[in-house]
């Protein structure tokens, strides 16, 4: 995107930033006390973080709440848009945060997951499950989908009339909602949308990486995911935004790599052939990003040391992606945090069905550039928030 | 008796009736007008290893769709492909990511694309399901079973060296690697099957007209359940090379990949009604596919415009059939009118 296709100037770009910076300070604060200890108005949800033993609170504490869960089942739907290495993440993370409060404070878990098995971008398929878990009665139910923007408010506007509780997580709100700061919750049917903003927190941050690696000098090509998806439009506008405000660097090409990795590698094999020069490749997620590794491999090409080679980035936080970081296969790649946004879905369910309380109706969670400097923090961090049963 | 010497005319001639009644006729023309335009508008196609990574990534569905072809010859369809191949890569990647030695977990993929195969037959021929029906049955059977046992997770961390010379990523020899290898040998026998023996004949016949088959003899059902076998064995091939390329085999891993299977059959010569198809003319369709992403990708086309050049090409590929048709039509009924006036 350049200046004279009639985009803002580069300074407008900042102030989004910040305030993505700034909402992602307070959800990351929000994140920490509800993982340590007292919230607000002085209700407490107490817990142990991504690892670690139970913390349950002063004993009075423990007993007020307790006594407000009055042993109840809360019966959950959770409909990703696709069974992905991600979604288990989030759900495991969830999970680890749902017997972190069983344990606590008595409450009993029906959790039920359905995610679309054949195209996760079309939507129609999510439609057909949100709608099997209104019929079927659940409390409350969490959603990431594909499917258009109006046709989910209207089912969750009809879910909420007949006692479900709609809560979106991972989702393009932010695409749907531009005035969002005038009315945050015009046009919404869902108690809150739990995520982080993929323009700012994902395509942005991808972009400032690579800027500030290859010293604002450099050609890109971006292995990009299906035409027509949010996710695609909104990362690419934060990453061609970050990369508009250096001269230096120019966006030469892309391709579509469908978010699976032999698309994206059979994408950057074409690109790398018709663009052998280039500094770096953006790979919209990290399944195409590791694609585009492998065809640098198969290519003959050096990755990324430091100084020279090319450099890869992907966005996601895979458990499966962080021995490539390691090993110089993957430069880096955007942590979306699939384990605070498993366990803020769960607190913000808590706090609103069980304690009464009013949560945000856009929650941001924290992102982060993960690479070999700090991978096996962020490693560390997925993996025992992966810990405990694994199911409910 | 020796052989009348014949003109350089008449040899012209006959090679010239021998294209027209080729059935890949119309896919050879398809991929020549591509070449060109790549040729024109594209120098970069011929540079570097674009060739050789062209034909590396449509290696899978060009085995496939071999599978595939003899399906449609006979009549049938089988929509399971993409799903039966996804679970054989899964099947072959934990059992080595166990520490099973890699011939044991091949054979045990190839076993399983071998009963997905067979139970799709049972089904269309014993049962009495269609086609449709039985191979959507079994995309969704096998596609549930990977979910389940892998709970969405790609199985990672079974790659070995002798991996990646299976997956295609480290070369066999020179520039062949082994997946290129193992699509001509199968392509070959294949190939050979359908042309030179009774199965092959089968085949035809069933697809053609399966009552007249049965009236003649032929058995039916059994000819039908070994094509569903071949597609299933050909899926687990598929499999096997496509976990070593991919590096990770995800739940999702098959997805799309029966209708690039059909598509590229059907380019390729093969006809949804049964009857008629050839393995060579397979080949070319799936190269077609991967020629025609490749100058999408390299001439920096929107990624939106790749499923409306898709759809133009199946279009253009059944009209370049049909029209292939009409000459083949027009030659052989030449050709009987020759024969019958020398013999006049």
């Amino acid at each position: 995107m350049s200046q004279e296709n009639g985009s803002p100037p580069v300074s407008s770009r900042t102030r989004p930033l910040r305030r993505a910076i700034a909402l992602g300070a307070s959800a990351a604060l929000l994140v920490a006390l509800a993982a340590c200890s007292t919230v607000d108005d002085g209700s407490s949800i107490s817990g142990k973080g991504a690892s670690g033993s139970a913390n349950c609170g002063s004993g009075d504490e423990q007993s007020a709440i307790t006594a407000a869960v009055k042993g109840r089942t809360l019966k959950v739907g959770f409909a990703p848009p696709i069974l992905s290495e991600f979604y288990t993440q989030v759900e495991k993370s969830a999970f680890n945060r749902m017997s972190e409060l069983e344990e606590c404070y008595g409450i009993k878990w029906e959790w039920a997951r359905q995610g679309a098995l054949n195209d996760a971008h079309s939507g129609v398929e999510a439609v057909g499950i949100v709608e099997n878990f209104i019929s079927n009665k659940f409390d409350a139910v969490f959603v990431c989908s594909a499917a258009a923007h109006a046709t989910m408010q209207e089912i969750y506007k009809a879910g909420s009339e007949k006692g479900v509780d709609f809560y979106q997580f991972n989702s393009t709100e932010e695409l749907e909602n531009p005035s969002q700061a005038d009315d945050p919750t015009a046009g919404l049917s869902t108690v809150s949308n739990i995520g982080y903003d993929d323009r700012w927190q994902s395509g942005y941050i991808a972009g400032q990486y690579l800027a500030k690696a290859l010293q604002g000098e450099g050609q890109i090509v971006q292995i990009l995911g299906p035409s027509g998806s949010d996710w695609t439009k909104l990362r690419q506008q934060g990453f061609e935004a970050a990369i508009s405000e250096f001269p230096g660097m120019t966006i030469v090409g892309s391709a579509d790599g469908g978010y699976v990795r032999d698309k994206g590698l059979t994408a950057a094999q074409d690109l790398l052939t018709k663009f052998p020069d280039i500094a770096a490749i953006y790979g919209e997620n990290e399944d195409m990003a590791l694609g585009a590794s492998q065809a640098i491999d198969l290519a003959g090409l050096k990755h990324w040391d430091g100084t020279k080679g090319i450099i890869t980035i992907g966005a996601d936080g895979l458990i499966s992606g962080m021995d490539s970081i390691r090993q110089d296969k993957l430069s880096a790649t955007v942590d979306v945090n699939s384990v605070d946004m498993g366990r803020t879905m769960i607190d913000t369910l808590f706090q609103h069905e069980i304690l009464g309380m009013t949560v945000a109706q856009f929650i941001q969670i924290p992102t982060v550039v993960i690479d070999k400097t700090n991978v096996d923090w962020a490693e560390a961090k997925i993996a025992a928030s992966q810990a405990g049963s694994g199911k409910y | 008796m020796p052989s009348r010497p014949r003109s350089a005319g008449q040899v012209t001639r006959n090679a010239w009736e021998r294209l027209l009644v080729d059935p890949t006729l119309g896919v050879i023309s398809l991929l020549l007008i591509f070449a060109l335009i790549a040729a024109f508008a594209l120098p970069v196609f011929y540079a570097g290893n674009n060739i050789y990574n062209l034909v590396g990534t449509i290696i899978t569905v060009m085995i496939l769709s071999i599978g595939m072809t003899v399906v449609l010859i006979s009549g049938g369809i089988d929509l399971s492909v993409g799903a039966v191949m996804a679970l054989c890569a899964g099947v072959a990647a934990t059992l080595i990511k166990m520490g099973a030695p890699l011939f044991l977990a091949f054979i045990a993929a190839i076993l399983v694309g071998i009963a997905a195969g067979l139970v799709n037959g049972l089904l269309i021929t014993r049962v009495g399901l269609p086609d449709f029906i039985a191979t959507l049955a079994m995309m969704g059977f096998a596609s549930g079973l990977l979910y389940i046992a892998t709970q969405g997770v790609p199985v990672i961390g079974y790659m070995t060296d002798e991996y990646y010379v299976i997956g295609g990523l480290r070369p066999l020899f020179g520039p062949v690697t082994f997946p290129i290898l193992v699509a001509v040998i199968l392509a070959l026998v294949v190939g050979w099957v359908l042309a030179s023996t009774k199965l092959g004949t089968h085949f035809f016949a069933v697809g053609s007209n399966a009552l007249a088959a049965r009236q003649s003899g032929i058995p039916v059902r059994w000819v039908k359940t070994q094509a569903y076998v071949l597609s299933g064995t050909c899926a687990a091939i598929a499999g096997i090379i496509l976990a070593g390329r991919n590096n990770n085999v995800p739940a999702d891993l098959g997805t799309g990949y029966e209708i690039q299977a059909i598509s590229a059959a059907i380019i390729g010569g093969a006809s949804l009604m049964g009857g008629r198809g050839r393995v060579f003319g397979a080949v070319l369709g799936a190269l077609t596919l991967a020629l025609a992403i490749n100058i999408i990708n390299l001439a920096g086309v929107p990624s939106s415009y790749q499923k409306i050049v898709m759809g133009v090409i199946l279009i253009l590929a059944v009209i370049a059939n049909y029209l292939s048709e009409l000459a083949r039509g027009a030659t052989l009924r030449r050709q009987a009118k020759r024969l019958s006036s020398i013999a006049a």
